[in-house]
């Protein structure tokens, strides 16, 4: 035991002993509770030893019963240390200042970092990270735990889903979760919903808006199916009119169909011509030459290189010259109609949209004449009929 | 009267394996090749010099002898010496 640091802040005293007993004297010493340590014989009747400030001044009457004369070769530990720091004042505050600045310094927030944020721009997050206390130059004792300060930014930051505060040293780094949102639809100005034909209701549904018509009612075009408009007259509210509406509608349609039918044919005749083909271009290899037929259809097939999946810029492309003949074939009265009515139908569908359904069809009128069928078909379809009308403002700017 | 409780004590520590230095108040001697010494049970020390240490025992004494010996730290029954140690002789 060489003194250990509590000996040392305590202070240690190299003490010199001389004359009388000294060997009884260090036995009454050690038996009155003191500390002795690294004793030594210098000389015949001369004894070193160490032990701390404090036992130092209790050894007296141990001397005077054994006689002995002491005198102190050395000091070491705290109590001399400060009292050598008393004299230079001057360095010792300025150690203290030097910890107490670093302190200071290192409890600063320096650095506010921001991350994560998309949509939300930095500055309203600073700014918002800004009413909870968090700048620069904030003392980071005076900041709230980081998990109530993340719910009090998420509170002043309706867009972001999530808000992380993170205390790295002197910086603060908010990490921003933003919240994703569902594509806003196209912006639409008020509205009515109107009627594109005269027809009776059959179905209505508002999603927005005011209905005005009922089902069975007969409505002419442009009435007003879905109103825009809310309210009374003193307090009136424009809406964006949305809704279903679908009712029948009578279409008159002439058609005129042929009695004489133009079928083509392939007559089983052909022939190949082969292209090599680069880069988007062309080179004819083989089946030089016109065509031998006088009507023909050609049918291009074409094979491209490729290699592991990648497609190279090489290939070849087969043309097939096919000859075709056109006949003629008659059609009875009967097969004509339906024919006509068939056409009428696939023009109809083609106007009136997909979701429409033919309710009833009748034929009007029938003639032939000139190798020809004339017909007039009323067709009765169930569809929609909704337009809409923009609504303008009768009040004033 | 004394005699049988020395003859029990005797039998006691046979019986329950007890070491000799607790029973009987005899020094243990630690020693650490010939640099450092360590004992315990002692009764103060009688003389000390840079050459010899005897200490007081129980019953008799230890003497120490060697060259440059220090006390590098002692209590009321133990003592830490270090040195060149020569020779114990226990007496």
């Amino acid at each position: 035991m060489k003194g250990t640091w509590l000996h040392w802040v305590k202070g240690i005293v190299t003490v010199r002993a001389r004359g009388g007993e000294l060997e009884s004297f260090v036995n009454l010493a050690l038996q009155g509770g003191l500390t002795l340590w690294s004793i030594r014989r210098t000389s015949e009747g001369q004894l070193e030893f160490e032990t701390t400030v404090g036992h130092f001044f209790r050894l007296r009457p141990y001397l005077k019963r054994t006689s002995c004369r002491v005198h102190v070769i050395g000091r070491n530990g705290m109590p001399f240390w400060l009292l050598k720091v008393r004299r230079r004042v001057f360095f010792g505050v300025g150690l203290v200042l030097f910890f107490v600045g670093l302190y200071l310094l290192s409890s600063l927030v320096w650095n506010v970092q921001v991350s994560g944020n998309i949509r939300i721009s930095d500055e309203q997050i600073l700014k918002a990270a800004k009413a909870e206390g968090i700048h620069q130059l904030q003392w980071s004792f005076k900041l709230q735990d980081p998990a109530v300060l993340s719910k009090k930014i998420a509170a002043r930051l309706p867009d972001a889903s999530w808000v992380g505060v993170e205390k790295k040293g002197t910086s603060i780094v908010i990490n921003i979760v933003e919240s994703t949102k569902p594509n806003e639809g196209p912006l639409l100005s008020p509205r009515h919903l109107i009627a594109t034909d005269d027809a009776v209701i059959t179905d209505i549904q508002a999603d927005t808006g005011r209905p005005v018509v009922k089902r069975n009612m007969r409505v002419k075009k442009g009435d007003i199916l879905i109103s825009g408009s809310l309210g009374d007259e003193a307090n009136i509210q424009t809406v964006i009119a949305k809704g279903k509406v679908r009712g029948i509608v009578w279409h008159e349609y002439n058609v005129v169909s042929p009695l004489i039918e133009k079928v083509k044919v392939y007559t089983g005749l052909s022939t190949t011509r082969w292209h090599a083909v680069a880069g988007g271009r062309a080179l004819q290899v083989s089946g030089f030459g016109k065509a031998p037929y006088t009507q023909y259809e050609v049918v291009q097939r074409e094979e491209q290189l490729s290699w592991h999946g990648l497609k190279l810029p090489f290939g070849r492309m087969k043309e097939t010259v096919l000859e075709v003949r056109v006949d003629e074939r008659k059609l009875t009265e009967e097969e004509a109609v339906t024919k006509g009515i068939q056409q009428a139908k696939a023009d109809l569908m083609t106007k009136a949209g997909a979701d429409a359904v033919i309710v009833a069809e009748k034929l009007l009128h029938e003639k032939t004449d000139n190798g020809k069928v004339y017909l007039k078909v009323l067709l009765e379809v169930e569809q929609s009929i909704v337009t809409e009308m923009p609504i303008v403002s009768t009040q004033g700017e | 009267m004394r005699r049988m409780n020395r003859r029990l004590q005797k039998w006691t520590a046979n019986l329950l394996e007890l070491p000799q230095d607790v029973v009987y108040d005899l020094p243990r001697v630690t020693m650490i090749g010939d640099r450092q010494l360590y004992i315990e049970n002692h009764r103060g020390v009688l003389h000390f010099s840079s050459d010899r240490l005897r200490l007081a025992l129980s019953k008799g004494e230890l003497e120490v002898t060697g060259e440059d010996l220090v006390i590098r730290t002692i209590w009321t029954e133990e003592v830490f010496i270090e040195g060149v140690i020569k020779h114990i002789e226990v007496r």
